[in-house]
């Protein structure tokens, strides 16, 4: 079941990246020519892309295809393209109206039980439920997965809803879920003793709840019966000036198959909120962090921002090179990395089909000094592996960035 | 200021505790562009457990303490109106209570071009709501009626 699987969705990714293609026009796309090599035999890489996404707004937004059956069947399965790839947050979360299947949601003795994810801009609510869930060859049963928007839990708790803006839409959210497979196995460290407002048993009311571990949604990856202790973004250079779509592997597992060894990279580990120290214009930034989830180089400079609405992106008169230094929380060093800063209402104009935007840099406001978010671009042209707490590769142990 | 980890804010809290015994009923809590009375309910409503007050030049400060750890600061302008709200803490705060009625306008304000799930930029009128985190670090963020802020203020204090 398990290769006819694997080949339904690449056929499916196939048929989905053809479509892409022809949507995309002829504007330069940054994909290589000639076919992609094959896949492995073990299967453990996924094909993903930078594209428009499914809300057609999106931009350094890197997506992937996946699984999702109801727990122990083998055909009521549905492949869902467009889940964001995310190396800043943990668990799989699907959006509900592109989901086809009715997945089992989990229960405590109080009520079913139902989470309002606090991503930064907006807040997503919906069941925890379970689901057989394969990415590439690699297969994690009854996994516990967040179902945002789900139509059975309407009613949104007061303290959920004044967080912010709802974004339990594919228009809202920009992606048909998200898949994050940062560095850790769980986004909340505590929820099974602190209620932060996160997980709900939803009865005839919705009470904030602690969740026994094993009910939370965790990092899929550490669920696999396999290629389980990290993962790998491995994506190809883009020129300066951007493309329209960006397509490269993710590869399960560290130094667990050929196609997945370490070597002489630089080994970051971050700290416990998935954090690094970086070194910016003669500044010590210690709340920094590299994310496949951000869509730009965040920092906080004098360079001039964009008018509305663009407002978030800097607008330089003339392209910036600047410098960066990393240093892990293990003391190891990454020295004067360079990166360029464009003016983003012009390469937003010049190339209006245009999706991959390596120069693409955004404001963090003033007094908020301590962070340099360095987004997507940071992966462009490298092969960056993420190692989950507590696993030892042949270079280190877990939580890691690597490069 | 850097990001507060968990012993700063313990150490605030302390001083909170303080300070809240010291200044006793002049203690008051406020709701972005109202005046600045003392509305008790406010902090039950948000569960607050800590409260402190602070002058500075041109403005004055109110500091809550969520159950969570979140720190919530409420500038006050010497008009006596609040002309900003900040916080920092492990997750965004219920802002309906600190914003008022320009909650409304935040959620209701268009979607940023380009927007992703680590920040927020909104400018909507006169309100202004900038914020950004991720999952297991702090999220840092406030709030700002831009033609109310004193004169003399830097937009830099505001967090």
């Amino acid at each position: 079941m398990v290769p006819m699987r694997a080949l339904r969705m690449g056929l499916g990714a196939a048929l989905c990246l053809a479509a892409i293609s022809c949507g995309g026009g002829s504007g330069g796309s940054g994909i290589s020519s000639g076919p992609p090599p094959p896949p492995p035999a073990t299967s453990n890489v996924a094909s993903v892309i930078v594209d428009q996404g499914p809300s057609g707004n999106s931009v350094n937004a890197l997506f992937t295809s996946v699984t999702v059956c109801v727990p122990g069947s083998t055909t009521s399965c549905q492949t869902i393209d467009h889940i964001q790839v995310d190396t800043g947050s943990f668990g799989l979360r699907l959006l509900a109206p592109v989901l086809t299947l009715t997945l089992p949601v989990e229960t405590l003795a109080s009520g079913s039980l139902v989470e309002c994810t606090k991503f930064l801009d907006g807040f997503s609510w919906g069941p925890v439920a379970l689901a057989d869930v394969q990415i590439a060859g690699e297969t994690a049963k009854s996994l516990p997965v967040q179902v945002i928007g789900d139509s059975r839990f309407t009613t949104v708790p007061a303290n959920c809803s004044g967080t912010g803006t709802e974004e339990d839409t594919v228009s809202a959210f920009g992606a048909n879920g998200i898949l994050g497979i940062g560095p850790f196995e769980f986004g909340c460290g505590d929820c099974d003793t602190v209620t932060h407002g996160v997980y709900y048993a939803c009865g005839t009311t919705c009470v904030e709840t602690v969740v026994p571990v094993a009910m939370q949604e965790p990092n899929p990856v550490t669920r696999f019966a396999a290629d389980n202790n990290g993962s790998i973004i491995d994506l190809p250079a883009v020129a300066a000036n951007g493309a329209v779509t960006l397509t490269g592997s993710l590869i399960f597992g560290i130094d667990t198959q050929s196609n997945n060894q370490s070597g002489t990279q630089t080994v970051l580990n971050v700290d416990n909120s998935a954090e690094l120290v970086m070194t910016f214009a003669g500044q010590t930034l210690a709340n920094s962090f590299i994310d496949s989830g951000s869509n730009a180089i965040f920092f906080a400079s004098d360079i001039p921002p964009c008018p509305m609405p663009l407002a978030t992106f800097y607008c330089p008169g003339s392209t910036q090179m600047l410098q960066l230094s990393i240093q892990g929380a293990n003391g190891v060093m990454a020295n004067n990395l360079t990166f360029n800063v464009g003016n983003a209402q012009t390469m937003l104009n010049n190339n209006q089909t245009f999706n991959v935007f390596p120069e693409l840099a955004g404001t963090l406001p003033a007094g908020n000094v301590g962070t340099f978010d360095y987004g997507l671009a940071f992966f462009y042209g490298k092969r960056v592996a993420v190692a989950v707490e507590g696993n030892k590769t042949s270079v280190g142990t877990g939580p890691y960035i690597a490069f | 200021m850097p990001i507060f980890k968990p012993g700063e804010i313990k150490i605030t809290a302390l001083l909170c505790a303080v300070l809240m015994t010291a200044l006793g009923p002049r203690i008051a809590n406020a709701t972005l562009g109202e005046p600045e009375v003392t509305v008790q309910s406010d902090v039950a409503q948000l569960r607050a457990s800590i409260e402190s007050s602070e002058d500075r030049v041109g403005y004055r400060i109110h500091e809550i303490q969520l159950p969570d750890g979140t720190l919530l600061r409420e500038f006050v302008a010497p008009d006596g109106n609040v002309f900003a709200v900040a916080w920092n803490g492990p997750t965004q705060p219920n802002l309906r209570q600190a914003l008022g009625k320009y909650f409304d306008a935040m959620i209701s304000a268009p979607k940023p071009k380009f927007a992703d799930h680590r920040h927020l930029q909104i400018q909507q009128g006169d309100l202004v709501v900038q914020a950004r985190g991720h999952m297991r670090a702090a999220f840092t963020g406030r709030a700002y009626l831009a033609s109310a802020i004193p004169s003399g203020v830097n937009l830099g204090d505001l967090h």
